[in-house]
């Protein structure tokens, strides 16, 4: 075996800014999970309730030059009983979205994207982060693995990012990328050569959803995954925390319903889950469902409150905390 | 045709002249050869490298780091040099936490310095990018194969994609990884690793390169083939190298400089030729069969010997008194084998260091 010269053949190139190298570590976890056959199996499924949004969005633009069409289809996005609260808390009549269309065009989008974002997304984001996050930093612990990344110009703050950096990726992916089509899928299918005057707020509505939805998410996934060298406690301990706060939610919700239902009579027509409930704090699902209405302006004119958005900076910057200190700690081993 | 003949008879005179002609890869000269054979010991690699051709490359001035209450460095104050520098020490002397230390990957409680021209602890992140740290630990990155290992750490030292690539798959040939280097590296064998963790360390080009504990769970083959490259890298590219280690043999195998660390200070520092220099000058004299009969000789020509075992004895004396040892032999026709300066045992010394800092 020949000794090659390790002088490197007088290289020229420029070494990429110490800063940037976080980004190899995100990349090579995501090419690590690109690697897993259920992973790609579940993105694939994940895309399926985009393409659903993404045709009623379509059917919506594709009759709205039908006024009487586009009543029906607006009739019929709002015929559920949590859609039309929505849409009367949203400050939206039917009388006038049947005269006036446009009016009814921002609301049906949000809220399709709402939906999207509320419940397939939010539970394959479940499922996704479930499946990838435990290992991220816990097979790093129990393989020593960090020594190698740190022994190069990385602090424990760039490797954590570096590691968030896989799931904001495949994140980024499931939930931002396809909201993003889905809209600028609508603008394509329009008719109304004016509607992207009154959508051009959607995209940074989606942004902001999709950082609202990433941050903390990624922030408990790693706190869990980088306190234990076994991914599947870590794993296992992450769908507990979604489940049991569900859990925990619906039974605190329930009771205090019946509580108010007791003493103030039922009314109908009240779709009750709507109202802000203090116990939704014990959710983070439930949380972060409230922010995202709040962020897609779905819910009523004062209304709106800071408690989940505390709790979700809270929990944000504790579980980054969690995961540097860990690595930072047993760099002292 | 008469011209072909001669420039190829020309063109190998020179490939033999040049691969037999040995040079001192610091500052490229010729390695003067005695022509008396009789003196095989006179020029040893490690008297030439050191201390006559040793740069210094860094240097810690009063290094204090504790781990709560428990002091891991106590004042320590350091000169490395160039070429192979050994740290030795028991276990829990603070070696690592020394390594760790000069990396940045552990703050210390006080102490400044300056190494590779950096400003030490300040700069350790700039640092990093010039040292190549091949950690005691089994580690590596669950998943990955052994070349995209290689990669991705050169990725880390700032090497785009292809040119990390092309580096990994030098650095896999240098460390002898044939086609394993495609298999993923939790399948990877003790030895495997090893030489994964030394193409990984040495694939940005480091200046500096510290190995932490490299022989670790090595056949003796593959120890031999890793103290091999690391001479290459010492004596052919110039590489500064610190190893630490507990094995003694490799420090004497490889090693130029030798620091002797316990209970988190600094105990000796010192070329290994000085400290393997014993206090009174003498040859080792190893002999085919009958040692006694060649001290008896030696004895009568009024030269001081001791009789070590049936094979070996120490001559006292000068290089000076090779003339005599021979005739001795002649005399006693006792085969001589080996002869070569006497050396203190290095074991003896590290465990004297040890038992003072007790």
């Amino acid at each position: 075996m020949p000794i090659l010269d390790i002088g490197y053949r007088e290289w020229q190139g420029e070494r990429s800014p110490a800063w940037t190298r976080a980004w190899v570590v995100a990349s090579t976890g995501v090419s690590l999970v690109w690697r897993g056959m259920w992973i790609k199996r579940l993105l694939m499924l994940m895309v399926m309730p985009s393409l659903v949004a993404a045709i009623f969005v379509a059917i919506f633009e594709q009759f709205a030059s039908s006024s009487t069409t586009q009543n029906e289809v607006v009739r019929m996005i709002l015929s559920g009983p949590s859609s039309s609260q929505m849409a009367r808390e949203a400050g939206l009549s039917l009388d006038e979205i049947r005269e006036d269309p446009s009016k009814a065009r921002h609301f049906a989008w949000t809220y399709i994207l709402f939906v999207l974002f509320r419940y397939p997304q939010s539970v394959g984001m479940i499922l996704l982060v479930g499946l990838v996050a435990p290992r991220l930093i816990s097979f790093d612990l129990r393989s020593r693995g960090y020594l190698l990344y740190l022994s190069r110009p990385l602090t424990p703050g760039e490797y954590v990012i570096g590691k968030a950096g896989v799931l904001c990726v495949l994140l980024f992916s499931i939930v931002t990328l396809p909201s993003l089509a889905i809209y600028l899928a609508g603008l394509c299918l329009s008719t109304d050569p004016g509607a992207i005057w009154v959508t051009w707020d959607i995209p940074f509505r989606i942004i902001a959803a999709s950082v609202v939805l990433i941050l903390p998410t990624t922030a408990i996934a790693l706190a869990l995954s980088s306190l234990t060298q076994e991914s599947r406690y870590a794993g296992f301990s992450w769908f507990a925390v979604w489940i049991l706060g569900q859990v925990t939610y619906s039974a605190m919700w329930a009771a205090t319903e019946m509580i108010r239902t007791q003493a103030q009579g039922y009314r109908a027509g009240e779709f009750i889950s709507t109202k802000y409930s203090p116990v939704i704090m014990f959710s983070p699902y439930e949380s972060l469902g409230y922010i995202q209405k709040q962020v897609f302006s779905l819910l009523p004119a004062g209304e709106s409150r800071l408690e989940p958005w505390i709790l979700m900076i809270a929990v944000t910057i504790i579980g980054y905390s969690i995961a540097y200190w860990r690595v930072a700690r047993t760099l002292k081993a | 045709m008469l011209f072909r003949q001669r420039l190829t008879y020309r063109l190998v005179s020179l490939v033999i002249e040049r691969a037999t002609r040995a040079h001192c890869p610091l500052c490229r000269e010729p390695l003067q050869h005695t022509p008396n054979k009789k003196v095989p010991f006179t020029i040893l690699s490690s008297d030439h490298f050191s201390p006559d051709h040793s740069v210094t490359i860094g240097k810690l001035d009063s290094v204090t780091k504790t781990y709560g209450t428990r002091p891991a460095l106590q004042d320590v104050s350091l000169t490395f040099s160039s070429g192979v520098t050994g740290l030795l020490g028991p276990n829990g002397s603070g070696k690592s936490t020394l390594i760790k230390s000069l990396l940045g990957l552990v703050r210390v409680d006080h102490g400044s310095g300056e190494v590779l021209g950096l400003k030490w602890p300040e700069d350790t992140r700039k640092l990093r990018d010039r040292v190549g740290y091949l950690p005691e630990d089994d580690c590596y990155i669950h998943g990955l194969q052994g070349i995209e290992s290689i990669q991705m750490m050169a990725r880390l030292s700032g090497f785009n994609k292809t040119e990390a690539l092309r580096r990994a798959h030098e650095m896999a040939d240098f460390c002898d990884l044939a086609q394993e280097r495609y298999r993923t590296v939790e399948t990877y064998s003790t030895g495997m690793r090893q030489k994964l963790k030394v193409a990984q360390a040495l694939v940005h080009d480091p200046e500096l390169i510290i190995l932490d504990e490299p022989t670790t769970g090595l056949d003796p083959a593959q120890r031999q083939q890793l103290l091999d490259r690391i001479s290459v890298l010492a004596r052919e590219k110039g590489k500064s190298i610190i190893l630490s280690t507990h094995i003694l043999h490799d420090v004497q195998r490889v090693c130029d400089h030798v620091i002797i660390l316990a209970g988190g200070q600094v105990r000796r520092v010192d070329t290994l030729a000085n400290l393997q220099r014993p206090s009174q000058a003498s040859l080792r004299v190893a002999v085919v069969a009958e040692a006694s009969q060649l001290h008896q000789a030696l004895v009568r020509r009024g030269l001081r010997a001791e009789l070590t075992s049936h094979l070996d004895l120490v001559v006292y004396g000068s290089p000076d008194e090779t003339d005599e040892i021979w005739k001795a032999s002649y005399e006693a026709k006792v085969m001589i084998q080996r002869i070569e300066p006497a050396k203190n045992s290095l074991e003896q010394l590290f465990l004297d260091v040890v038992r003072e800092s007790k």
